[in-house]
């Protein structure tokens, strides 16, 4: 990868990031209270490299698709390659299933934890 | 309990006849295909299903197109491969739309970004898989389905993707058992449908008086505070007084869910 690809993926992580993370970006109180959001924990298994950062606050009417790309972006992995994301270490929630879902039935202490692997980790 | 066991037999024999045409502005050919019936379980997923259709319709269009991945379209919404097909009648068919199903067939302008790709038949059966895992998680803290073997798993999924009642429901009446300690299931697995895709809660079986709680209960907890709500599944509006437990071990799907599709009337 060319620095110029390098620097630009870089751009478009910060970008969602600052989408995801409502915490550190300057979003309007407006903002802030019209859309429900849930605290996720995002933790790495088998060789997945680790995220700096764990804990996110998103938006829980986001798709399990947008976080799989969003964590792609953040290792700056290839969109291409694979990502798997699993809940209670079981099974691995489809993309399109909404966070708020899992956030309502696998939660604990107010945390919806997610792991992150790239090949599959739990069949 | 012979009676209820029926019941089972009777949700797997549900079919739906469908008539599949392919979408006129891809035929290439000088000749029109001629339209494509097929019987399908709704237990079942299009994707296992629609082999024979793929091939009907892919000598109609245009080369480049032959090798693309099929979709299917009814009423301009693209089908969600990954919904049991008797969802998706129950989600997007009206009262006014009659049977046989009539649905679109496309090879061109694959809608990326409102259904997701599948490449080949071990994707669905991964979903599949994961939704089974996820049921039993909610009703037995996942340990029987961990507790399977791969070949327990494999009977699962070939029992479905043929269509064998015995084989599905030897292995698959284990997931329905309440176990030695407990009184019924921990939480009841299922989803609601509304027209823009579908809720999850967890709700228990029996309330904390120990009395078993409906169908009517559910629809409260998902949607306090409305009244009027047509809810269907297996094609049917169920009675509300439906205990949830039982409604669990018999109509669920093979991923192990009650899908119910739910209008909320104003």
């Amino acid at each position: 990868m060319s620095n110029e690809n390098g620097e630009k993926d870089v751009l478009e992580a910060t970008d969602s990031l600052q989408i995801l993370n409502v915490e550190d970006c300057g979003r309007s109180e407006v903002d802030k209270k019209n859309k429900p959001k849930v605290d996720i924990l995002l933790k790495p298994t088998g060789n997945a490299p680790i995220m700096k950062k764990k804990k996110w606050t998103v938006d829980s009417d986001k798709p399990i698709g947008w976080i799989i790309e969003f964590i792609k972006k953040y290792l700056k992995i290839e969109s291409k390659e694979k990502l798997f994301v699993y809940v209670n270490q079981t099974f691995a929630p489809a993309p399109d299933q909404l966070v708020k879902n899992l956030y309502d039935c696998y939660s604990t202490e107010g945390k919806l934890v997610l792991h992150y692997c790239k090949t599959q980790a739990w069949g | 309990m012979a009676n209820d066991r029926e019941v089972l037999r009777e949700v797997w024999e549900g079919k739906l006849p469908i008539c599949f045409k392919l979408d006129n502005d891809e035929v290439v050919d000088i000749q029109q295909p001629d339209p494509f019936y097929l019987m399908v379980p709704r237990l079942s997923y299009f994707p296992l299903v629609t082999d024979k259709v793929k091939k009907h319709f892919s000598k109609y269009v245009s080369k480049e197109l032959q090798d693309q991945e099929m979709w299917m379209e009814f009423n301009g919404q693209p089908l969600k491969w990954q919904y049991p097909i008797g969802v998706l009648s129950d989600l997007l068919r009206g009262p006014e739309d009659h049977l046989p199903w009539s649905i679109t067939v496309h090879f061109d302008k694959f809608p990326e970004l409102v259904i997701y790709k599948f490449s080949n038949k071990e994707t669905i059966e991964a979903y599949f898989m994961s939704c089974l895992k996820e049921a039993d998680v909610l009703k037995h803290r996942g340990l029987i389905a961990s507790g399977m073997q791969k070949k327990d798993h494999n009977q699962l999924w070939l029992g479905l993707q043929n269509d064998k009642f015995d084989q599905f429901w030897a292995v698959n009446r284990k997931l329905m058992e309440i176990t030695a300690d407990q009184e019924s299931f921990k939480y009841i697995p299922f989803r609601c449908y509304t027209d823009d895709g579908y809720r999850q809660k967890l709700i228990k079986p029996l309330g904390e008086d120990g009395r078993k709680k409906t169908l009517e209960d559910l629809l409260n907890e998902m949607f306090p505070g409305r009244s009027s709500i047509n809810v269907k599944i297996h094609g049917m509006n169920p009675p509300l007084e439906t205990p949830l437990q039982w409604m669990s071990e018999h109509l669920s799907y093979p991923d192990n869910f009650l899908h119910f599709v739910v209008q909320l009337e104003s």
